[in-house]
């Protein structure tokens, strides 16, 4: 290599982020000094850099000129005048029969098979101008995957091939039936009897999905309802179809040859209309499934297709990449009161109820399935119809609102120069710099920016790979959830085993995978392991909205213990003291006690101990009063509150308020053993602090033969009512500790 | 004049860019043929506006070629090395061919003092790129190899940090420094001697 080149670039790498010539020259006059030649070189390259961008787009683009003459001779010839001309002819072994319709980039026909089996197929002859060659490559390519989906649900594709003509033609299984926004208007479904139909559809999508084919082009027309037996089934027809018939030129694409979209403006995700969208996957059919609730709730699709054809491509990709869609309930208001009445009468329902229906939890769910960022919207297909089954049930869905922080940062993201520039005139006006003339702040304003987006576009650089991995990761999670539904726990385990904690993004669906695995790895007494997986639950609840919550306090009952009882002592000591400082203010007196509980396993030193007193208050105040209605209807609660106490002030030394607390704590009329045994130990730790050795033996002894009982039996996990396994960890953290103080006793009694 | 490569010895020139050694003539010989089929298949489907990317045809050379069934390459990595070299060599002979046919057209062009690059035919601005490449190859192997998997493979930066074994951030660089470098190097090669 040559060192006069390697010189050369470093230079050029040091300059080109200079904000202008000036700057570059400056720059150069000192690297260079006494070598005019090197600093002549250097400056013609860089004054060759944007040139040379736009040279190399173009020559890029001169590549099909180049390649022309391996054209080969005959070219593709004009598409004939399809539809009723075609009705009689064959296509392949097929013999077509009549058409059943026409869309936009095809004609499909009633076929008839005469061999080997003589039955009625669907037969869709594609347009477009294709190149049926790769088409079919592209079909052939995805045929395993198609063939090994089985579905009530799907249709299936059966057979692909070209047309006399040489246009891609495909066979699909024949579905007599209406497409589902349809199905559902003429026959006046209620908004449960929807959401039914909708869970189906995305059982299907999720099936798919689990044998590696997206569907690509999900929307009504596609979605077919058939009746057996008069109940309403729905057929997602067209699989791997769209992905055969997409992408032919510039990768994954959604444009065809001319910059025709292909699909449906209105269903397709933003990440689909993007002109280069490498790369689809799951989340985008997830996109436009919410894209079809949304239909099937309020008649309308969140972008009108018809203004959106309008907007021409640019404008469309704008909107579906930015604009917010109204929320379904916030839609039904823009309708104008007949329009409203219609839509409220097909689905038997009164106008107001109606909108009051959707307002809240169904709202939630579609806007989460329509986030523009894919991380936001459900993982899975089934993820989302858990959440609509949720709320068919009446149960807390997981979608919630978007919390005001993330509307703010979209706002600031939205107006990025009002805000940037909005903060430094503040910031100038508290300095009191009183330098208030338009041009400075112009000017200022233009350089921050500047140096804003910069440093915006080498992160972006670097981090590109990190995502990558970021994405791996997230695919892994996907495909253990899918495996943890059918039951294959060790699958699942070792699918996420390999992958660093750091790379997993916070999603709800991360985290239940995280805990089924801690829990099932609990359950075969792998401490280890389920310390691993729980660490990562600590860590995405860390960033998650739940932090807040008790879910997060919850999940520290198993993960504290579990860092002890794997022997990470020293992260043990990290963990509690990083949890501490995020979830001391809770206002919660249940999350207090798992806090304070969890946080004192082991003696604790002055920063832990200074911590307390106002979890302490909370945690006092509950048991003063203790209102069992309030609490679940649990006495349990209050057991472990009055433990948690007793604890605190055997940690604190006081050793006689720790017994009074004990000894209400045993007073409650319900008890779970695991609460009971704790609190053998912690009084046999008292009482061999106190010196009274004897009932310390009895007290102990009590405690360890229930331990001992519980570990020696098969494991479960247990619940608020029976008592968790993290409860029987931690009496074995004490039993550990009260041993010890046993041992210390004898040892004095010598 | 403008051949530098043996066409016989695709293999002697894939080792000298690549440095690995274990790619068979025959297999380079497979990819050839193959990104040559794709290539004429969708010039059959060329129309205004469309251009021919080289990261479709070799994305699609490693579908059919490398597909389900496993192939004879170490990895992708080192297939896509591979067809960056074919693609090179698809596209320059078929520029020298048409080049060769338009001899007249080009004397024109030859005779301006700084070649005002935008008045250049597409073939013969892909042999400009070609000889300079060339001339950038003695000066810094690296460099050319970051030429040929970017320009004429198509690749990504992923990919071809991949292949050379640095960070993204290297291959961007060079990418970078090598366009400015090459459309340089154009320029001075058509300046008239001093």
């Amino acid at each position: 290599m040559d060192a006069e080149t390697i010189r050369e670039q470093e230079l050029f790498d040091a300059a080109l982020p200079l904000a202008n010539a000036e700057e570059r020259h400056a720059f150069l006059d000192r690297a260079c000094d006494g070598d005019p030649d090197l600093r002549s070189r250097v400056a013609k390259l860089l004054a060759a850099h944007t040139h040379s961008e736009v040279f190399f787009q173009r020559c890029i683009s001169d590549f099909a000129t180049v390649a022309h003459e391996l054209r080969p001779g005959a070219g593709a010839d004009s598409f004939p005048n399809l539809s009723e001309e075609m009705i009689g002819t064959s296509v392949g072994r097929y013999k077509l029969l009549k058409t059943l319709g026409e869309g936009g980039c095809g004609v499909v026909y009633l076929a008839e098979q005469a061999e080997p089996v003589r039955r009625r197929v669907a037969l869709k002859i594609i347009k477009l101008g294709m190149d049926t060659q790769s088409v079919i490559a592209r079909f052939d390519a995805e045929r395993q995957a198609l063939a090994l989906m089985d579905h009530p649900n799907i249709a299936k594709v059966l057979d692909a091939g070209a047309t006399e003509a040489g246009r891609p033609y495909f066979v699909m299984e024949l579905v007599d039936g209406i497409r589902i926004t349809r199905y559902c208007d003429e026959n006046h479904l209620t908004l449960a009897g929807r959401l039914n139909l909708f869970v189906q559809v995305c059982q299907a999508i999720q099936h798919a999905h689990q044998k590696g084919v997206l569907h690509r082009d999900i929307k009504p027309s596609n979605i077919l309802i058939a009746l057996h037996d008069g109940l309403p089934v729905p057929k997602v027809i067209d699989f791997g179809i769209a992905k055969a018939i997409e992408g032919r030129l510039t990768g994954e694409t959604t444009y065809s040859y001319d910059g025709q979209l292909i699909g449906t403006p209105a269903y397709m995700s933003p990440e689909q209309a993007e002109l280069n969208s490498v790369d689809i996957d799951t989340r985008s059919d997830i996109y436009s499934l919410g894209v079809l609730l949304y239909e099937l709730l309020t008649s309308r699709t969140p972008f009108d297709q018809k203004n959106l054809l309008r907007l021409g491509l640019d404008e469309m990709r704008r909107t579906l990449r930015e604009d917010e869609p109204r929320r379904p309930s916030g839609l039904l208001a823009t309708l104008t009161h007949p329009e409203l009445t219609i839509a409220a009468a097909q689905r038997r329902i009164e106008p107001f109820r109606l909108v009051k229906a959707l307002t809240g939890e169904l709202d939630w769910i579609v806007m989460k399935t329509l986030e523009k960022d894919r991380r936001r919207r459900y993982e899975t297909a089934n993820a989302l119809a858990m959440d609509i089954r949720r709320f068919l049930n009446s149960e807390p869905v997981l979608a919630c609102p978007p919390s005001r922080i993330y509307r703010f940062q979209k706002l600031v993201s939205r107006n990025k120069v009002i805000f940037a520039s909005g903060a430094i005139v503040l910031l100038t006006l508290l300095v009191g710099l009183g330098i208030s003339t338009r041009f400075y702040f112009k000017e200022r304003d233009g350089r921050i920016e500047q140096t804003k987006l910069r440093q915006i576009a080498e992160t972006a650089r670097a981090s590109e790979f990190q995502l990558q991995k970021e994405v791996e990761a997230r695919e892994k999670i996907t495909q253990a959830s899918v495996l943890l539904s059918h039951g294959a726990m060790e699958q699942a385990d070792a699918l996420i085993d390999p992958i660093p904690a750091k790379l997993f993004s916070p999603s709800s669906e991360a985290t239940v995978v995280f805990r089924s695995l801690g829990d099932w790895n609990l359950l075969q007494a792998r401490w280890q392991k389920a310390a691993d997986r729980y660490a990562v639950v600590v860590q995405v609840n860390q960033v998650d909205r739940a932090e807040l919550s008790t879910v997060a306090t919850t999940d520290l009952l198993v993960a504290q213990p579990l860092l002890i009882e794997a022997g990470d002592i020293p992260g043990y000591e990290r963990s509690r003291k990083m949890v501490l400082a995020r979830l001391a203010g809770t206002p919660f007196a249940g999350a207090a006690e798992q806090l304070l509980k969890t946080s004192l396993l082991l003696p604790a030193d002055e920063s832990i101990m200074k911590m307390m007193p106002p979890l302490e208050n909370l945690i006092i105040s509950s048991v003063k009063n203790y209102d069992v209605s309030q609490n679940e209807n649990l006495w349990i609660l209050a057991t472990w509150r009055t433990f948690a106490l007793a604890l605190l002030e055997y940690r604190r030394g006081n050793f006689n308020a720790s017994m009074d607390w004990l000894e209400k704590c045993s007073a409650y009329p319900d008890q779970t053993p695991s609460c009971v045994a704790s609190a053998h130990i912690l009084r046999s730790m008292n009482e061999f602090q106190l010196g009274e050795t004897t009932p310390a033996q009895a007290e102990l002894a009590a405690g360890k033969s229930m331990v001992d009982g519980l570990f020696a039996a098969k494991l479960e996990l247990g619940d608020n009512k029976t008592g968790r396994l993290g409860g029987w960890i931690m009496a074995r953290i004490f039993l550990r500790e009260a041993k010890s103080l046993a041992d210390a006793s004898i040892d004095f009694g010598d | 004049m403008l051949s530098r490569e043996n066409k016989g010895d695709i293999t002697q020139v894939l080792q000298a860019v690549n440095g690995h050694e274990t790619v068979s003539q025959e297999s380079l010989a497979q990819i050839y043929e193959e990104l040559r089929r794709i290539a004429a298949s969708r010039m059959a489907m060329e129309s205004a506006g469309q251009t021919l990317q080289a990261t479709a045809l070799v994305h699609e050379a490693w579908l059919r070629l490398f597909g389900a069934n496993g192939g004879r390459w170490q990895n992708r990595a080192h297939f896509f090395a591979s067809a960056a070299l074919a693609m090179r060599r698809i596209l320059i002979e078929s520029a020298r061919r048409k080049m060769s046919l338009k001899r007249g057209e080009r004397a024109e062009h030859v005779s301006i003092e700084d070649v005002d690059i935008a008045q250049t035919l597409p073939d013969e601005r892909l042999l400009m790129i070609d000889e300079a490449l060339e001339r950038l190859q003695k000066k810094d192997t690296e460099l050319a190899r970051v030429v040929i998997l970017k320009f004429f493979g198509g690749l990504t930066n992923v990919e071809v940090a991949e292949i050379l074994g640095v960070t993204e951030r290297t291959v961007q660089n060079k990418w970078v420094f090598a366009k400015a470098w090459l459309l340089e190097n154009i320029r001075e090669v058509a300046r008239p001697a001093m």
